[in-house]
């Protein structure tokens, strides 16, 4: 199985009686989504707004977001695929074990009530965060999730959304794999794109010291990634354009300071649903924005003839 | 620029091979010599570029499909950056560069994307403007927006038609793309439309016919210079002919284009009882001259089917068991993803194939039908030059009918039509029939004032290796590609029209905003800056 069945936001807002959150931390991380999207606002088809939906937060630990949700299921760490898989059967009527149920920290009784809900439900929307998707198991918890959402169809109604975060980096999926074929982890250097995650990607790159140099753009690596990736940064000349200072900027060996696209500068951000919204400034700002400063090194890149390392020696080339 | 003693192919002007000089300047072929270069085009053949009137080449269906199959990136064309050109992939889903190389080294210089969500238009712009070479024109889906769907079912025509020039104008689009009426709104439920005549899920009155007829009625009085492009209910099901041929009834009087009818023409109760209907449909279609359709013709071999239709894609993943992707979108539409095998021992792939051949051979009129692969549905576009050989040469044909079972053979009537398309048809369905069906005057011709978009071929017995190699092609006067290399590539046009609506349709939707999206009305029209080159057409009257 692959692929994944979604839909745009505005789908939950006017059709979702049953949403599902799992592994993610919505009433922190993404503050405006219960309200402006899932599970608050009266919709076309849920008229009376939270009393028509359900909500039910699957994660590790009793956070916040659970004081939002009808049902609270806490699972073993590390269970997100044993759990997603015995849903999956449990939803076709296939025998379970029991000592595999013990294993998730839940009951066989609320697997089977979670299921007939699901059934039941006439629009199902599962929104998976990043404890489901970057811990034990990572693309292949994904993998489940989405499956489960797919086979869901043959009952009712199912849909599946990443909630994504961190500024526009749907938009630079998005664009990456229009003009590339892939969302990210991708490598030019033969004169075309490769894609393989786990080699290509950032933090592999990184740890393995294969880069030796870097530009950074909306992004604060120093903050986020292991050790061996900011210990390399630091090493090489590190780039980075940004408006404020930043874990990354203070190891980087130059900082450019740019205008906050959406503030001062404007532009395109993709919403997690891949919805364009236009980025109108409401300020002016003598910083340049990041498209002007990407197309000043690129010129001033471009106008240098291209070499090549030939016996040891640079030489012109012609490509 | 000159182009000397080339055959020239002009349908619309009437030659078939004669022998004349061509004249360019400024972008557009003029009557008198002018200076500049000259292209000896002794032994040559020269054909006006060709027009995709249906693909599927940019937005946010399409670059799903992209994400979903990176194991065909994998294994295509890879495109490696070079002076002139920029990095990309092939396959069966083209990157966007990619994608204007391809179809500007086959020959191919105007392209209509056919489906496009409103609400992601800015996406789909800013992809075309990723295109090189080519013009582009794109068609917003309505026949599946709830607020469109509500001012049919209650009568209110004419607020209808104001609501549908201001998508149109919003979406800077070009013409209007009816997906599966009615259908994809039932899909929001999990549900699909049944029978042209039974109201939609969740409506009390509004049933597929009225919608289309509605729409192309709209659309008439709007005077689009592309009539109502319309993917009928029930795709790809045996059976389906009736429900086409229903639809087709219910639209006398008015234009409407069939978008790939290969997948509207079976007989049959189920998938073991699928056989072609093709000639009953040519027959009503050629006596009803308000229809021009395209092929949407299929070819053996690996694609991905991308579509507004969401249904189908839901029964097209439960029959193949394959990766499944879907979206659906907040008042408008939706779309679905399933990449897919055709193999000629497969009974149901062979009728299709077959299909979409039998229509382009037997609707008499080459002005009315054009050559697509509904890309990627059918095929990849890159594959046009194989279907110009299937239509060309029929011992070909014959020898590919020999791939297909007995069974097979006896549900198709490929094997029964001996006709052969001559040079001067082919330059008809892939170049001057499209482009007077998008209503583009400048294009698919090659007299005085038209855009200077050519194509020249080394003339070849092997019409495959022909259409799939030319020696030039020439976009807006500019040698783009030479002998096989990309030449230049110049920024394509955005192909707009801007049909008139009250502006108090303004102050109907505004408020509707707040109910049916989740994004505000001031955010939701494409901004002009993202349309490259915006090139304005008129709309037109019509009886």
């Amino acid at each position: 199985m692959g692929g994944k069945v979604t839909c745009t936001l505005g789908e939950v807002k006017n059709r979702a009686d049953f949403i599902v959150y799992w592994g993610g931390n919505p009433a922190e991380c993404h503050p405006r989504h219960f309200t402006k999207y899932a599970l608050i606002p009266k919709g076309k088809f849920v008229p009376r707004g939270r009393k028509d939906r359900t909500m039910v937060l699957v994660d590790i630990r009793e956070t916040k977001s659970a004081r939002a949700s009808d049902i609270f299921l806490q699972i073993k760490p590390g269970k997100d695929f044993e759990v997603l898989t015995i849903l999956r059967a449990l939803v076709k009527d296939q025998p379970v074990d029991r000592s595999q149920i013990s294993e998730t920290g839940l009951t066989i009784e609320q697997l089977q009530d979670m299921v007939e809900r699901m059934k039941r439900a006439k629009f199902g929307v599962f929104f998976f965060g990043m404890g489901l998707s970057m811990t034990r198991g990572k693309h292949m918890n994904s993998a489940a999730i989405l499956t489960l959402a797919a086979e869901l169809n043959a009952y009712t109604k199912f849909v599946a959304m990443p909630m994504r975060g961190h500024g526009n980096v749907t938009g630079a999926d998005v664009v990456m794999r229009w003009q590339t074929g892939y969302p990210f982890g991708i490598n030019f250097s033969r004169g075309y794109p490769r894609f393989n995650p786990g080699e290509f990607t950032t933090i592999d790159l990184l740890v393995r010291g294969d880069a030796d140099a870097a530009l950074i753009l909306g992004a604060d690596p120093g903050a986020t990634m292991p050790q061996p990736c900011i210990d390399h940064l630091a090493r090489i000349p590190t780039i980075v354009l940004d408006p404020k200072v930043t874990h990354t900027s203070r190891l980087a060996k130059i900082h450019i300071t740019t205008a906050v696209t959406g503030i001062s500068a404007p532009g395109t951000a993709y919403r997690m649903d891949e919805v364009p919204l236009p980025l109108r400034p409401a300020l002016q700002t003598s910083y340049p924005t990041d498209e002007q400063i990407i197309r000043r090194i690129y010129n001033a890149v471009a106008s240098k003839p291209d070499w090549m390392i030939h016996n040891g020696k640079m030489t012109s080339a012609q490509i | 620029m000159r182009i000397t003693g080339g055959k020239v192919y002009d349908p619309a002007h009437g030659l078939n091979g004669v022998v004349k000089d061509i004249f360019i300047k400024d972008g557009q072929v003029v009557d008198l010599p002018v200076d500049g270069r000259t292209i000896d085009a002794r032994g040559m053949i020269i054909f006006p570029g060709g027009v995709d009137v249906h693909t599927h080449v940019a937005g946010g269906a399409v670059n799903f499909a992209r994400a979903m199959t990176p194991e065909d990136h994998r294994r295509t064309t890879a495109f490696i950056r070079s002076q002139t050109t920029r990095s990309g992939i092939g396959g069966m889903t083209p990157t966007t560069f990619a994608t204007g190389y391809l179809y500007a080294g086959m020959g191919w210089t105007t392209v209509n994307e056919a489906a496009v969500a409103p609400l992601s238009a800015k996406h789909t712009h800013d992809e075309l403007r990723d295109i090189p070479i080519v013009d582009k024109s794109c068609c917003v889906l309505l026949a599946n927006n709830e607020i469109l769907l509500d001012l049919l079912q209650d009568g209110e025509y004419e607020q209808a038609q104001h609501l549908v020039a201001w998508y149109v104008w919003a979406a800077k689009a070009y013409g209007v793309k009816a997906v599966n009426p009615g259908g994809v709104a039932a899909w929001k439920w999990g549900k699909d439309t049944g029978q042209m005549t039974e109201p939609v899920v969740g409506y009390s009155k509004l049933t597929p016919a009225k919608i289309v007829s509605g729409l192309a009625q709209i659309i008439d009085k709007l005077g689009l210079p592309h009539p109502m492009h319309l993917h009928c209910n029930n795709l790809g099901a045996p059976g389906n002919l009736a429900t086409t041929l229903e639809t087709m009834r219910s639209l006398e009087g008015h234009r409407a284009h069939m978008a790939h009818l290969q997948y509207h023409a079976y007989g049959g109760n189920d998938w073991n009882s699928m056989r072609s209907e093709a000639p009953a449909l040519a027959e009503y279609f050629n006596t009803h001259p308000n229809f021009t359709a395209d092929a949407g013709a299929v070819l053996f071999g690996d694609t991905v089917t991308i579509t507004a239709d969401g249904p189908w894609q839901h029964l097209l993943y439960k029959l193949t068991g394959r990766k499944w992707g879907n979206i659906d979108v907040e008042n408008e539409t939706g779309c679905g993803i399933v990449p897919y095998t055709y193999r000629p021992n497969n009974l149901v792939n062979a009728v299709q194939w077959a299909v979409g051949l039998e229509l382009l051979l037997l609707i008499d009129d080459p002005w009315r039908i054009y050559l697509t692969t509904d890309h990627p549905n059918g095929a990849c576009f890159w594959r046009y030059p194989e279907i110009i050989k299937l239509l060309m040469c029929s011992d070909f044909r014959k020898e590919c009918l020999s791939q297909l079972s007995t069974k097979a053979l006896k549900r198709i009537h490929l094997a029964e039509i001996n006709r052969e398309y001559t040079l001067y048809e082919i330059a008809i369905i892939m170049s001057a029939g499209p482009a007077r069906a998008l209503g583009l005057p400048q294009k698919g011709q090659l007299g005085t004032g038209a855009d200077a978009d050519l194509v020249i071929y080394n003339e070849d017995d092997d019409v495959q290796q022909m259409f799939g190699h030319p020696r030039y092609v020439i976009k807006g006067g500019e040698v783009v590609i030479d002998e096989g290399e990309i030449r230049a590539t110049p920024p394509g046009r955005g192909l707009l029209v801007k049909p008139s609506y009250d502006e108090t349709i303004e102050t109907f939707l505004r408020p509707k905003f707040e109910d049916y999206y989740t994004i505000s009305f001031d955010n939701y029209p494409v901004e002009m800056e993202r349309v490259e080159q915006p090139t304005f057409n008129n709309c037109i009257e019509t009886p």
